[in-house]
């Protein structure tokens, strides 16, 4: 499966009207004749764009986890669906490392008995609101 | 420092019993959401009976909810799991499920067929080897995916289309064809005009030219007096397109020509479009015409 998309230089979402006019530019008439019958077909369209957005899924998948040139990922999808690797870690390990965070900042909030001094702070400010409605209260009465 | 939240997927998996089952049963569902023809409850009762297998409490709905998002942060996770964890025996076992999972119905669907094979490369398992595996499992040989495409694929597919296009085209055709004959008459009537009249006009002609011919000669024996004639146009031309001025000598050609080659050769654009290809060679062929141009000429 190629990329039409890719070899007549559009985006996939192009509009109608842009494929049209770039299946007319193309000067290769086997690719020409394809588009044509895929592209400017709506029904043809959108059964090619679901698996086009499934491969180039794919795609991406085998950049990320080094699988660029499998056995299984030859002919045209490896050369149209190809894509550099992002220099993001691995998601495995991203993950091992969020949960490392965590648990440290689990630790320190237990270390620091973070539950009393909530608790301390919420009693608190219930008494400051107390505090506040008697002056009022009393303001207004000698007022 | 804050940290990003744990998605359904991630929590799923710290809470899992088993990490390789839950990643599994994650690309299964990911493989039942790209089948043909299998409505939602179906798939939920195909990934139940599945998860019911491992044996671990799994509940499909997370997961099938998970798959059918296209969140392929997730599915990268899945697959990382698997490649870390899965020993060489258990990644065929799980290559089994999957191939199970993806041809309940007897057919692949065409996206199955890339997911397929992605796993297969993950879990490191050969090209005879898949084929002999979904042979035995599928009754029928994993042959190369059709491609979508390609216009023979939709011939194949959607016959009805050709055929309307077809009828389409015919009832222009004939459309064509009438006006055509109308034009015709036409023509027919503005041709005999024209014919009367240019008669006409060539004795007047005649005339005149008789007139211009003395005085052509006159000027020639004028021009012949001065220096030789100027280059002809299409020798100008021919430089012009090698950036080189009127009075070029055959090295200076000769570079401006390799250069002019190497500047413009298709090959230098071959990793981009084709387009652009056809563009550079369209480039290519009209330097290298102006130039073996030249090279006749001096």
């Amino acid at each position: 499966m190629r990329d039409l998309y890719q070899r007549l230089s559009l985006s996939p979402d192009a509009t109608p009207q842009d494929i049209r006019r770039a299946v007319e530019a193309c000067p290769n008439r086997a690719l020409q004749q394809d588009a044509e019958a895929v592209l400017t077909v709506n029904e043809h369209r959108a059964n090619y764009d679901t698996l086009h957005t499934t491969v180039s899924d794919i795609g991406q998948l085998r950049a990320r986890l080094g699988l660029g040139h499998g056995a299984h990922w030859q002919g045209s999808v490896a050369n149209d669906f190809a894509y550099p690797p992002d220099d993001g870690v691995g998601q495995h390990e991203a993950l091992i490392g969020r949960v490392g965070h965590a648990a440290a900042h689990y630790n320190r909030w237990q270390r620091l008995r973070g539950p009393w001094l909530v608790t301390v702070a919420i009693v608190a400010a219930v008494c400051a609101g107390f505090a506040a409605g008697l002056a009022l209260r009393l303001r207004l009465g000698t007022g | 420092m804050p940290i990003a939240r744990f998605s359904p997927f991630e929590l799923l998996l710290l809470q899992s019993h088993s990490q390789v089952d839950t990643a599994t049963l994650l690309l299964q569902a990911w493989i039942l959401a790209h089948r043909d023809n299998v409505s939602e409850s179906q798939r939920y009762r195909r990934l139940a009976q599945e998860a019911a297998s491992c044996g671990h409490g799994h509940d499909p709905g997370p997961l099938m909810h998970i798959a059918g998002q296209r969140d392929m942060q997730s599915i990268q996770l899945a697959a990382e799991v698997l490649r870390r964890d899965c020993t060489a025996e258990h990644g065929f076992a799980v290559m089994h499920k999957a191939i199970a999972v993806a041809t309940d119905d007897g057919s692949l669907s065409l996206a199955n067929h890339y997911i397929l094979r992605f796993l297969a490369d993950l879990l490191n398992i050969a090209p005879a080897t898949l084929e002999t595996l979904f042979q035995e499992l599928a009754g029928a040989p994993l042959g190369p995916p059709q491609d979508p495409s390609q216009d023979a694929y939709w011939r194949k597919h959607n016959p009805a289309h050709y055929r309307r296009q077809a009828e389409r085209e015919a009832e222009q055709a004939r459309a064509q064809a009438e006006q055509a004959e109308a034009r015709q008459k036409a023509e027919q009537q503005r041709q005999q005009e024209q014919e009367r009249e240019q008669a006409r006009a060539q004795r007047e002609r005649q005339q005149h030219e008789h007139r211009r011919q003395q005085e052509r000669q006159r000027q020639q024996e004028r021009q012949h007096s001065h220096a030789s004639t100027p280059p002809p146009d299409r020798t100008l031309r021919a430089l012009a397109v090698l950036g080189l001025a009127r009075e070029a000598s055959r090295s200076e050609i000769r570079l401006a020509y390799r250069r002019m080659a190497q500047l413009h050769h298709p090959d230098r654009v071959f990793s981009q479009s084709e387009r652009q290809v056809a563009l550079a060679s369209q480039r290519f062929q009209r330097i290298k015409k102006a130039y073996d141009y030249l090279m006749q000429q001096h």
